[in-house]
């Protein structure tokens, strides 16, 4: 008698993996106790013995991957990504807080400081004031550089607290205050006729900046308190940096992400049980169905708000009438901006970033 | 103070190679990729993509140190392609998945922002 695999059996499946692999493959089951399967299978050889090929193609990814954009405004975005693995969403991810360029404050100049505020803390304080201002038209100053238009940008802060009329004018210190200096440092170079910065033209002549006057994105950051008397001079000095050196110059407030969750129900769910299930539900995920004669029925009506507090699989038998997963592949991304940049082009400028490290990569190879 | 300076972290020193490759001498087809100034980002990013290249037997990366800024990154490949080959088809196709994911997110999100419009 010739010998038979087991796998060649008219019950196998062919060409497609067993219903509980796909299950595992696919969703992380979170049980009341832990979450199970939570690896993603990468390996191309990882079902090699059911005679399965696990390798993804490029042209299979194209061919799968999907954008869903859910909210899109001036600081925020959502949007879902199908199909792709948690390695790269975690690219993007810690590429958006890390490296991403910004402007922030670096140097602060101070003439003068009577206030009650210690210049140090001042100039930390002003150096994690987000600027609206689009990075992409300044270049990186090293130490070495002069500063110019390209490399630096100059704000003025000049307030005064004097009492006038029994009010006390300029009691706070706001944002709004920090003025533009397109033609760059007022102050000299003690015993020369230099300036702390060289601008060859005034920054103002740039198209780009000339409609938008670079200023701080929100206008009512309280910088510092004076009380009558008490005065603050300085001027601070913008550079573009990234997110590793210095968290001011993340251009992200938030970046993160999330699997979709998915709540199964094994089994169908009737009349009592369904109103038990919409009552343990504390984010309304559960709808009840009205059926013919007075029945009801409970489905899930709101899945992608679950926040997988397991309340509905705790309780008696209760595991074996709901299961919550979530899909491994599907990411719900979500970016929240500082205001240097709208959140749309922050993500497009970290796909164009980590483009360039594996062009890096591949270059710098050979 | 001996603080290192801000960009040692990724400026790749002068006379240092941003790629180096090391064939492994007692394994065949096994070989070393060091990464200098990278971390996690692109360590994990190529790990996956060559996992799911169906002549790689292992790949693995590591980050020796927090302080020194590189990452290793292990390859072994059955003898029908070679450690090189198999990390170039990897970042290529990468790069590849890239331009498809940034093209279908630019005209999702022009769809997306001519509707709030309407």
């Amino acid at each position: 008698m010739a010998p038979t695999s087991a796998l060649d059996m008219p019950d196998m499946p062919s060409g497609k993996l067993p219903p509980h692999l796909e299950l595992q493959r696919t969703r992380v089951i979170c049980a009341a106790d832990a979450a199970a399967h939570t690896e993603s299978i990468q390996y191309s050889g990882a079902y090699a013995l059911s005679r399965i090929d696990n390798s993804l193609r490029l042209r299979e990814f194209c061919d799968n991957f999907r954008v869903e954009v859910f909210s899109l405004n001036e600081d925020d975005i959502e949007f879902d990504m199908i199909g792709i693995d948690a390695a790269i969403a975690n690219a993007f991810r810690r590429i958006l807080i890390a490296e991403v360029p910004t402007m922030a404050i670096e140097k602060v100049f101070v003439a003068n400081n009577t206030s009650v505020i210690q210049e140090e803390v001042l100039a930390h304080r002003l150096g994690l004031v987000p600027l609206k201002v689009d990075p992409r038209l300044f270049e990186y100053k090293s130490e070495s550089d002069l500063a110019n238009e390209k490399n630096t940008i100059v704000l003025k802060l000049d307030v005064v607290c004097s009492r006038q009329d029994g009010r006390i004018k300029n009691a706070t210190v706001k944002s709004e205050q920090l003025q533009w200096l397109p033609n760059g440092s007022e102050y000299q170079i003690e015993k020369t006729s230099k300036t702390y910065t060289s601008f060859s033209c005034s920054q103002e002549t740039l198209p780009a900046l000339k409609d938008n006057p670079i200023a701080s994105r929100y206008p009512d950051i309280i910088l510092a308190k004076l009380r009558p008397g008490q005065c603050i001079e300085l001027e601070a000095h913008a550079v573009k940096g990234m997110g590793k050196t210095h968290a001011k110059w993340s251009p992200v407030a938030t970046a993160r992400y999330r699997m979709l969750p998915e709540v199964a129900l094994l089994e169908n769910i009737r009349d009592s049980l369904a109103e038990e299930l919409v009552e343990k539900c504390p984010v309304n995920v559960f709808d009840i169905e009205d059926l013919s004669r007075g029945r009801k029925k409970a489905v899930v009506a709101r899945p992608r708000d679950c926040t997988l507090c397991r309340e509905c699989v705790l309780g008696d038998g209760w595991d074996k009438r709901v299961q919550i997963r979530r899909v491994k592949e599907h990411f719900i991304f979500s970016v929240e901006s500082t205001g240097a940049l709208p959140p749309d082009v922050l993500f497009l400028e970290s796909v164009k970033i980590l483009e360039e490290k594996c062009q890096r990569l591949l270059v710098e190879l050979s | 103070m001996n603080a290192p300076d801000r960009y040692e972290r990724f400026v790749v020193p002068e006379g240092m190679k941003k790629v180096n490759y090391e064939r492994d001498m007692k394994i065949m087809n096994a070989a070393t990729f060091t990464v200098q100034r990278e971390d996690h980002t692109i360590g994990n990013i190529i790990r996956m993509q060559l996992h799911r290249d169906p002549n790689v037997l292992f790949s693995g990366y590591k980050l020796p140190h927090p302080l020194q800024y590189k990452v290793l990154i292990k390859i072994q490949t059955t003898s029908q392609s070679s450690p090189m080959q198999a990390y170039n088809q990897a970042i290529n196709d990468l790069d590849k998945e890239l331009d498809c994911l940034k093209e279908s997110f630019v005209s999702k999100c022009r769809r997306n922002k001519t509707t709030i419009k309407e």
